[in-house]
C-alpha cells in the first residue's frame, strides 16, 4: 500500500506542480504596485507604473532593450536610404491595392515607367490574402525626372469562372518636385460582374 | 505530469488578434484559433485607407512580418505620410512593440495617446493595452484602474479579450467567485472562454473550492469541440478531473473522466497510466493490466511510459504473479539503464550546441515573431526526449528570444554591409561631383546671363519705339525686308534715269510696289506687334528660368558638398551604432543559447533524476518479491512441521 501511496503522492506533486504554475502565472501580476500610482493622473500613472517595472538587469531585460535598439535603428537605417537612394525630389513610389477580389485572382504584376518595365511582381497567396484584408502594397520605389511621364500597369490572373484574365491600366502623369504617390487598384465592379483597374494619383 | 495551461501565450496570441481587429476595427476578426488570422474575414477595412504608406504598415502585419510592418511604419512616421491614420498608426505600432516584449515603450504610446485626448475609440483601445500591460508586468491594482477608464467604445472584436483580462484579474485577486460570475455569460463554444473556464476550474480546485472547480472542468470536459485545439483542451480538463479525483482517493470517478481522454491525444499516456492507478485504488489491480501494458509498449521517452514499466510489475504483484512481475521490474531496471545513458548522450550533444542549431535548422523563420513556434524535432540522438521540454512555454519562450536575436544578428549584418554600400556610393558622388562641377561652372560662365539681359532690354526698347511711332517697318520681316532694301535700290536707280515714258512707268511701278509693300506691313502690323510683344515675353520667362537655373546651380555648388557631408555623418554614426549593436547581440545570443541549453538539460536532469527513482522503485520491489519467495516456503515448512 505504501508503494501505491508513493506513485499517488508523485501524481498529487504533478497537480502541486500544475497548480503552482497557474498560480505562479497569476501571481505575476500580484507583486504591490506603488499605492502612488494608482492615484495619479490617469495618463500619468499609465505611462509611471509599467515603466518601473521592466527588469533590465535580467536577460530577458536586457534582450528586450536590444530589440527595441535595433528597431530604432532599422528606423533610422531606413530614413537614411531614402533619403540617400530615392531623395524626394525625384521619387517616385507605386502601390497596389485590392478591394473585394471576388471576381478576380491576383497572380502577378508588371508596370512599365516610359515604356521600360520596372517590376515584375509574382504574388504569394499569403500577400494576396493581406491586399484582401486592406494592406497596401509598396510595389516600386524609384527615381524620375521631373516632368510628363507615362505608367503602364499589367495584371495577368484569374478572371470570373476562372478564367485567365489579363488586364491593363494606363496613366500620364506630372512629376513635379515633390514625391508622387500612386495607387494601382484592383476593384470588383458589382455592375459590371468584373473586376476593374484603376490608377490614383495619391500626390 | 499534470496538464499545465499555457494561458500566457495564449494570452499573447489573442493580445495581437485583437491588435489586428483593432487596427482595422474588423467585426468578428477576433475569433480565436491557432493560426492567428486564418478566421480573419477578407476585406474587414475600418475605413478607407487614406495614406498608401499606412497600408503598406499594414500589407506586412497582415503577413505577421512585425519586424518589416513596425520599422517601415517608423519610416514613414518619421517623413509624416501616415499622418490622416496618425492615430490608428501608434495603435499598431504600440501593439506590435506589445507582441515583442517591449512593455515601456508600448505603454508609453498609448499613455501618450490618452493623453493627447485622441477619438474615443483610440483611448479606449489605448487604456485596454495599458490595462493588459500593467496586469503582464504585474500592476494588477492600475491594470484595474485601466479597465475601469474603457467606455462603449471597444470594438466587438476585442470584447472576448477584454473579458479574459477582467477575469484574470478577478482571478489574481483572489476573486473566483467574481470571475466565474463574469464567465458565465460567455458562450460554451468561445475558445477563449473556456481557456478563462478551464484555468478558473484548476484555480478553484485549488483554492478548495472543489466542487465549483469540478463542475467548470466537467463541463470542458464533454462539451463538443470543433478543432484539435479545442479537443486537447477537452483532454486536459478531464485529466485535471482525472488526477484530482486519484488525489482524493476516488478511483471510480477517476475512471470515469480519463477514459473521455483520447487514446492518440497529447494527453494520452498521462490518462492511461491514471486510469491504471484509479483501478488499484479501487483494489482492482486486473483492470489496470489493459492500459499499463498499452502504455508500456509505447515510446519510453515519455515518463508516464516509464512509470508504467514499474507500474506494470506491481500489478502483477498485487494479482500474485510474483514471477511475472519480477522478470517485469528487472526488464524496467534494464530499460531505466538504457535510457539514462541515452539521455547521458542527450545532454552532452545538447551542451555541444546540437540542440539549438538543429532547431534552427529545421524550423526556419524569415522574421522576428511572436506566433513563430517550433514544428519539428532537431536531428540528433534521442530528440524523442526533447519532447516534454520543447512543448514546454519556458523553453518556447526562451527559444523565439534566441532566434530573435539571431534574426537581429543578420539584420545587422545586412544594414553593416549596406552602410558599407552607401559609404562607396557617396564617395562616387563626392568624386562625379568634383570632376562636373569645373565643367558646370564653365558653362556657366560662357551663357551670361547679364548680356542676355541687356541685348533683350535692347529688343524691348525698341519694340516700344516702334510700337510709339507707330513703325510698322521696323517689324518686317526678312524677306521684307529684302523687299525693302531691293526697293531702295530700285528707287535709287530710277533718279538717273531721265524723264521718259518708260522711266515715268517704270517710277509708277516702283511706287505702285512701295505702297503695297506699305500697306500689307501696316495691315500685318498689329499682328506682328502681338508676335513681338510675345517673343518678348517667352524671352523674360525663358531668362527667368535660366536665372533660376544659375541659382539652383550656385545654391547646389553651396549645399550639396553640406549634404554630401551630413550624408557622411550620418551614415558613420549609423555604422559606429551598428558596431556597437553587433557584439551586444553576440553576447545576448551566447547567453540566451546557455540558458535555452540549461532548460533543456535541467529536463532532461530531472527525467534523468526521475528514472534513477523507478530503478531504486523497482530494485527494491524486487527484493521484496525476492524475501516474500523465500520467506513463504520457511512458513509453509512451518507449517509442515509437526
Amino acid at each position: 500500500m505504501s508503494f501505491i501511496n508513493r506513485f499517488h503522492r508523485s501524481f498529487a506533486s504533478g497537480l502541486v506542480l500544475a497548480l503552482a504554475a497557474l498560480h505562479a502565472f497569476a501571481q505575476t501580476a500580484a507583486p504591490a504596485a506603488p499605492a502612488a500610482a494608482a492615484s495619479a493622473p490617469a495618463a500619468a500613472a499609465a505611462a509611471a507604473a509599467p515603466a518601473s517595472a521592466p527588469l533590465a538587469s535580467t536577460l530577458d531585460g536586457r534582450i528586450q532593450d536590444v530589440k527595441g535598439d535595433v528597431i530604432r535603428l532599422n528606423r533610422d537605417l531606413l530614413v537614411l536610404e531614402e533619403e540617400l537612394l530615392f531623395p524626394a525630389n525625384t521619387q517616385v513610389a507605386l502601390f497596389v491595392s485590392m478591394d473585394v477580389g471576388k471576381l478576380f485572382s491576383l497572380d502577378s504584376v508588371q508596370i512599365k515607367l516610359d515604356d521600360k518595365i520596372v517590376t515584375n511582381y509574382l504574388y504569394t497567396p499569403l500577400e494576396v490574402q493581406a491586399l484582401h484584408r486592406g494592406g497596401v502594397q509598396r510595389v516600386y520605389l524609384g527615381n524620375l525626372r521631373a516632368g510628363a511621364h507615362e505608367l503602364v500597369a499589367f495584371f495577368p490572373g484569374k478572371g470570373p469562372h476562372e478564367r485567365d484574365y489579363k488586364r491593363g491600366a494606363t496613366v500620364k502623369f506630372d512629376k513635379g518636385t515633390d514625391p508622387k504617390y500612386i495607387e494601382l487598384q484592383i476593384k470588383d465592379s458589382s455592375g459590371k460582374l468584373q473586376p476593374e483597374f484603376d490608377i490614383k494619383i495619391w500626390q | 505530469m499534470f496538464p499545465t495551461l499555457h494561458l500566457r501565450s495564449a494570452w499573447r496570441r489573442l493580445g495581437v488578434v485583437a491588435l489586428l481587429a483593432a487596427a482595422c476595427g474588423a467585426a468578428g476578426a477576433g475569433t480565436f484559433t491557432t493560426r492567428p488570422y486564418s478566421n480573419v474575414a477578407p476585406n474587414e477595412k475600418a475605413r478607407p485607407i487614406e495614406a498608401p504608406y499606412y497600408g503598406d504598415a499594414l500589407f506586412h502585419f497582415f503577413q505577421d512580418r512585425y519586424f518589416t510592418s513596425i520599422t517601415t511604419l517608423m519610416a514613414s512616421q518619421h517623413f509624416d505620410r501616415v499622418a490622416q491614420h496618425a492615430d490608428e498608426a501608434e495603435i499598431l505600432r504600440g501593439g506590435m512593440l506589445l507582441s515583442y516584449g517591449l512593455h515601456k515603450e508600448a505603454g508609453e504610446i498609448f499613455a501618450k495617446l490618452i493623453e493627447k485626448g485622441a477619438s474615443p475609440a483610440v483611448r479606449d483601445r489605448a487604456w485596454f493595452y495599458l490595462a493588459k500591460i500593467r496586469y503582464q508586468r504585474g500592476f494588477i491594482a492600475q491594470a484595474e484602474d485601466a479597465m475601469s477608464r474603457i467606455e462603449k467604445n471597444l470594438p466587438a472584436a476585442l470584447e472576448d479579450d477584454r473579458l479574459l483580462l477582467q477575469t484574470n484579474l478577478l482571478m489574481a485577486r483572489g476573486d473566483y467567485a467574481g470571475a466565474a460570475a463574469l464567465l458565465e455569460g460567455v458562450a460554451q463554444d468561445s475558445p477563449i472562454g473556456q481557456y478563462a473556464r478551464y484555468n478558473l476550474g484548476v484555480a478553484l480546485v485549488k483554492s478548495g473550492a472543489d466542487q465549483r472547480g469540478i463542475e467548470l472542468l466537467d463541463a470542458i470536459g464533454l462539451a463538443p469541440a470543433a478543432d484539435e485545439e479545442m479537443r486537447a483542451l477537452r483532454d486536459k480538463a478531464n485529466l485535471a478531473l482525472g488526477f484530482t479525483a486519484l488525489q482524493n482517493a476516488r478511483g471510480a470517478e477517476a475512471r470515469t473522466w480519463l477514459e473521455r481522454v483520447r487514446l492518440n491525444g497529447l494527453q494520452a499516456n498521462k490518462a492511461l497510466l491514471g486510469f491504471g492507478w484509479a483501478a488499484a485504488e479501487l483494489k482492482e489491480p486486473q483492470l489496470a493490466l489493459v492500459p499499463w501494458n498499452e502504455l508500456a509498449s509505447r515510446d519510453p521517452s515519455d515518463a508516464a511510459v516509464l512509470e508504467a514499466r514499474i507500474a506494470l510489475p506491481y500489478a502483477y504483484a498485487e494479482l500474485g504473479a510474483f514471477g511475472e512481475a519480477a522478470e517485469r521490474y528487472n526488464a524496467a531496471i534494464a530499460a531505466y539503464e538504457s535510457e539514462g545513458g541515452k539521455l547521458d548522450e542527450s545532454i552532452a550533444a545538447i551542451r555541444a550546441g546540437k540542440l539549438l542549431d538543429g532547431l534552427i535548422e529545421k524550423n526556419p523563420g524569415e522574421e522576428m515573431g511572436w506566433f513563430w513556434s517550433i514544428g519539428e524535432l532537431p536531428e540528433m540522438p534521442y530528440a524523442t526526449h526533447l519532447n516534454q521540454v520543447l512543448a514546454g512555454h519556458e523553453f518556447q519562450e526562451a527559444f523565439k528570444n534566441y532566434r530573435d536575436l539571431r534574426f537581429l544578428a543578420t539584420n545587422l549584418k545586412d544594414w553593416e554591409d549596406k552602410l558599407g554600400v552607401f559609404g562607396d556610393m557617396l564617395d562616387n558622388r563626392r568624386q562625379a561631383y568634383a570632376q562636373r562641377l569645373p565643367q558646370v561652372q564653365a558653362k556657366a560662365r560662357e551663357v551670361n546671363l547679364s548680356a542676355l539681359q541687356q541685348r533683350r532690354d535692347a529688343v524691348s526698347g525698341e519694340v516700344e519705339r516702334a510700337v510709339r511711332d507707330e513703325d510698322a517697318q521696323a517689324f518686317a520681316n526678312v524677306k521684307d525686308r529684302e523687299l525693302l532694301d531691293l526697293l531702295a535700290g530700285v528707287k535709287d536707280g530710277l533718279k538717273s534715269l531721265g524723264s521718259d515714258a518708260d522711266a515715268q512707268r517704270a517710277r509708277d511701278r516702283a511706287r505702285l510696289v512701295a505702297g503695297a509693300l506699305t500697306w500689307r506691313l501696316a495691315q500685318e502690323y498689329p499682328a506682328r506687334v502681338w508676335e513681338a510683344q510675345k517673343d518678348l515675353k517667352t524671352i523674360d520667362t525663358e531668362l527667368a528660368q535660366a536665372r533660376q537655373r544659375e541659382t539652383a546651380v550656385a545654391t547646389a555648388q553651396r549645399e550639396e558638398p553640406v549634404r554630401q557631408e551630413q550624408f557622411a555623418r550620418r551614415i558613420a554614426e549609423l555604422a559606429q551604432r551598428i558596431k556597437a549593436l553587433i557584439p551586444r547581440v553576440a553576447a545576448l545570443s551566447k547567453d540566451q543559447q546557455q540558458e535555452v541549453q540549461e532548460l533543456a538539460v535541467a529536463e532532461l536532469a530531472r527525467q534523468k533524476s526521475r528514472l534513477a527513482e523507478y530503478s531504486q522503485q523497482a530494485r527494491f520491489s524486487v527484493a521484496q518479491i525476492y524475501d516474500r519467495a523465500t520467506a513463504a516456503p520457511r512458513k509453509d515448512d512451518d507449517a509442515g512441521k509437526p
